[in-house]
């Protein structure tokens, strides 16, 4: 069977190639959105962490009293989506993150970072979408 | 004796300056006067890394899980800060390289008490045990983790910061491997 995507091939991909790769903006701890390297960086635990666009199936934001919360959803196996999962995982069994979720005081920023994680997603599916129609 | 001093470093959340000097390395907060110290007899290993606030020294101690880390340094600093580590307590301050790929599958190790995440055997982020404030197992693969937020005085909306309240983790490792593939054979 398919439900992990097992026997599809998997594409891929990376976001840096090493250190010096990240771009010089990434100073504090702060989610960063790297458009040229269809990465988001999030910081966890004063670590710079990126995370490509592809590892990233979508985010959702909530607002709860004076902060508004902000959180990135990955592509994991084993996702109870409703649909037939054909995502195809270099390693099923590996761990995998599913979720990180952030909040903040300032809603501004928190809605500037969803739109921009969400178009970025976008864009991506677009090409995605463009080049398999090329291919047929 | 001489002391070298940086400004601009951080202990977790709080803004200090360090000096490495030959008796040990100490920090200090600007304000509150919140102090960590190190002496030369006790320290055990030295490790520069990328962090989100530029360079980290992290420094091990004896005898001990006890580690201490600093953010804050630039680039230019390595030379300095690993010359003086060498000068003083004649260690080598090694790079310790991180997992840049973008990607959300790894392993987990425990490295002290810090639980590290890797990828490609490299770590790509520790988490702090203690500041796990409280952890759940939903359903047999799901494992999150919800961290304690640090008491730091409210800043103003503009500068507030980002702050990470939960990690969710998927091991499908703890299922019976062939079970959930059975339905279409």
């Amino acid at each position: 069977g398919e439900a992990d995507g097992r026997g599809k091939e998997w594409k891929r991909f990376i976001s840096y190639k090493g250190e010096g790769a990240l771009p010089s903006e990434v100073t504090e701890p702060k989610i960063y959105i790297d458009k040229k390297a269809l990465t988001v960086v999030l910081p966890i635990h004063g670590f710079a962490v990126p995370f490509h666009i592809n590892a990233i199936k979508n985010a959702s934001k909530n607002d709860e009293a004076e902060y508004v919360y902000l959180r990135i959803n990955f592509q994991t196996p084993g996702q109870l989506t409703g649909k037939k999962e054909d995502t195809p995982f270099e390693d099923p069994d590996a761990t995998f993150i599913r979720s990180l979720t952030y909040r903040s005081l300032n809603r501004t920023r928190f809605d500037n970072l969803f739109a921009a994680i969400q178009q970025l997603k976008k864009d991506v599916n677009k090409r995605e979408q463009q080049k398999k129609e090329m291919a047929d | 004796m001489s002391t070298t001093e940086y400004g601009d470093i951080w202990h977790l959340e709080e803004h200090g300056k360090l000096r490495i000097g030959s008796s040990g390395i100490s920090w200090k907060a600007l304000e509150g006067g919140k102090t960590v110290n190190v002496p030369a007899s006790e320290l055990k290993w030295a490790e520069w890394t990328r962090v989100a606030r530029q360079f980290q020294l992290r420094i091990g101690l004896k005898d001990t899980w006890r580690r201490e880390a600093f953010d804050g340094f630039t680039r230019q600093d390595q030379d300095s800060v690993g010359g003086l580590i060498k000068q003083h307590f004649d260690l080598n301050m090694e790079v310790k390289e991180l997992s840049w790929r973008g990607w959300n599958w790894g392993a987990t190790d425990f490295r002290g008490q810090d639980l590290v995440f890797l990828i490609g055997n490299k770590p790509a982020f520790e988490i702090p045990l203690p500041s796990v404030a409280n952890s759940n197992i939903a359903g047999k693969t799901e494992v999150s983790l919800e961290f304690i937020q640090p008491d730091m005085p409210k800043k103003s909306a503009k500068n507030a910061p980002d702050e990470l309240m939960e990690l969710r983790m998927y091991i499908p490792g703890t299922l019976p491997k062939d079970n959930d593939n059975e339905d279409d054979a």
